[in-house]
């Protein structure tokens, strides 16, 4: 039970993450690396000032900060000297792995005795509940286990509504027709290259969030914990898009959200059954490839029917 | 309204692909006429019109709008001034986005985008109206993604788009080019319909002799980059499209003489 309760909200914080990628990967159609630095910088930056006694809220926010610049620098390594995305994407990630480093003064933080956002979380269980445990459907579980997952589910869903009304502003269908058509929104006067800019540092803020989140749950904050995550962010926007279809705004954001519990959940039942931690990573990549070329592939070998105008 | 001089430019200048597209082109429009813009395939008419949109800068020349020098702004600038249609049909709407939305960021032209909601109530009912009056049976499915339409529906919805709010000049290039006759013909019914109901200042870019006669109140002819002809007037009205076949064949018979010209100069002194 606790296994799962854990795999849940990693899951849940990961999400914001997934999407992160969600924007850059669908919204501007450009697999951003910076993923794999940004939620390392979003954990350092939090871990360090946490350790120097900083208020949690205000630590997680300016290391969900500190991801969108580092999401800002890439827009405008993109835009601005014309280098190609992708590379962009991994120029900012390699000098994030030196700023992280020096960030954090050595390659990990730990938080065991420090103040978090999941320690109050687990302080604010236990006064709800009443005791230091509680019965949920006949298991006894520390009530901050229980609490932990609500908190992180209702924290995730807000999220999730302020991109959905940000993505149907003014702005915001503007930086959906950028990735969707830029040279037709150019036409109405709006500027593609600030979009870009502006749409990877709400990307990498997220991804940094969930990040700085990530460091107080698991208790502290590591130089290699980013690595291979944009695939991981990746592949919850697939199982999302497979669940929910597509077919909106809303039922994307939202998939992308159940995508990334429902993989984590895969996960820690694999590695439950004697899965080799060593091989998520070639697992994970594996799926994300599969679930690129699947469609195509199964469009190719079905028979030709003609649609009707 | 619209006063080009002096317009050059060359893509890829020292290379072996280097194209001379407009090679000192000084035009200028007045306020609500309708220019049509004819030329060979290369003869720089598009290219014209990507200048005077701001796709790329140009080399040397001033470019007027509404009283502005607009010569240096980047295209979304520009764009506050400009409504635009462009030949592929693909290429003015946004696939993946809503009817509704397309015309949401069409209503934004020019203006800053900030926070308000895209799909205001006040943006609907004007829109299902007019795009009723397209009698395309489009205005109940104003939530479907415009990449579910066909290339006709597409290029008027373009249109409509490029005009919601009055642009100062309306740029059209080769419009209905890519499309069946029949849709042709509606846009181009369209077109015109618009262009005359609020007075629109009009440059459009055809290779069809047949439109350029029959539309607009001027004639540009343009080749190799330059300006050959200026058609406009009485002589506008009067002109038949076997005149300006004439006027082609003449300019196709002066070149070839130059080349044949050229090649016996080249075999007798060289």
């Amino acid at each position: 039970m606790t296994l799962l309760i854990g795999a849940l909200i990693i899951g849940l914080i990961l999400s914001l993450l997934a999407l992160g990628v969600l924007v850059s990967f669908r919204v501007f159609s450009m697999p951003d690396i910076t993923t794999d630095g940004s939620i390392t910088l979003g954990a350092a930056i939090t871990a360090s000032l946490l350790v120097k006694g900083v208020n949690p809220l205000l630590a997680t926010a300016l290391g969900a900060l500190g991801g969108a610049t580092a999401g800002a620098v890439t827009g405008i390594l993109h835009t601005q000297f014309k280098i190609n995305a992708l590379l962009a994407g991994i120029l900012v990630m390699t000098a994030l792995y030196s700023v992280n480093l020096h960030v954090m003064g050595r390659s990990n933080v730990p938080l065991m005795q420090t103040r978090t956002l999941a320690s109050h979380g687990e302080r604010l269980g236990e006064s709800l509940f009443q005791g230091p445990t509680v019965n949920l459907l006949g298991w006894t579980v520390p009530s901050g286990d229980a609490a932990l997952p609500g908190l992180a589910l209702l924290f995730v869903v807000g999220c999730a509504l302020v991109m959905y009304a940000f993505f149907r502003t003014q702005l915001g269908t503007a930086m959906r027709a950028t990735g969707d058509n830029a040279q037709m929104i150019r036409a109405l006067g709006s500027n593609v290259e600030r979009n870009i800019i502006l749409g990877l540092a709400l990307a990498n803020g997220l991804v940094a969030l969930s990040g700085a989140l990530l460091a107080q749950y698991q208790g502290f904050a590591d130089a290699q914990m980013g690595i291979g995550m944009v695939v991981w962010g990746l592949a919850s926007v697939i199982i999302g898009e497979a669940l929910t279809g597509a077919r909106s705004l809303g039922l994307t954001l939202a998939g992308t959200i159940i995508g990334s519990v429902l993989f984590r959940l895969l996960v820690a039942i694999a590695l439950r059954w004697g899965l080799n931690p060593n091989d998520l990573k070639l697992i994970t990549a594996l799926f994300v490839f599969a679930a690129l070329v699947l469609p195509g592939l199964i469009h190719r070998l079905k028979p030709r029917t003609v649609v009707p105008a | 309204m619209l006063a080009l001089s002096g317009i050059r430019k060359t893509f890829h200048p020292g290379t072996v692909n280097e194209v001379r597209a407009l090679q000192g082109v000084d035009l200028a429009i007045d306020d609500g006429s309708f220019v049509v813009v004819l030329g060979m395939n290369g003869s720089g008419k598009s290219t014209l019109l990507n200048a005077v949109a701001g796709s790329f800068l140009v080399d040397e020349g001033t470019i007027e709008l509404a009283g502005r020098t607009v010569t240096r702004w980047p295209e979304h600038r520009r764009a506050r001034l400009i409504g635009r249609v462009f030949q592929n049909p693909f290429s003015g709407t946004a696939p993946n986005m809503s009817i509704a939305e397309n015309f949401a960021l069409a209503s934004r032209r020019g203006f800053p985008r900030g926070l308000g909601w895209a799909l205001s109530p006040k943006l609907m009912k004007p829109l299902r109206e007019r795009i009723a009056s397209l009698k395309m049976g489009l205005e109940d499915r104003l939530d479907n993604v415009i990449g579910s339409l066909s290339g006709g529906q597409r290029q008027a919805l373009t249109l409509l788009m490029a005009t919601w709010l009055r642009p100062a000049l309306l740029l059209l290039d080769e419009h209905t080019a890519a499309l069946d006759p029949k849709s042709a013909d509606q846009v181009i019914t369209l077109s015109e319909e618009v262009i005359r109901r609020d007075r629109l200042t009009t440059l459009m870019v055809t290779h069809s002799m047949q439109q350029a006669v029959s539309l607009g109140d001027r004639i540009v002819m343009m080749h190799r980059g330059r300006i050959l002809h200026d058609i406009r007037g009485a002589e506008k009205q009067r002109l038949r499209p076997e005149d300006l076949l004439d006027r082609f064949e003449e300019v196709r018979r002066r070149e070839q003489l130059d080349e044949g010209a050229a090649r016996m100069l080249n075999d007798l002194y060289i």
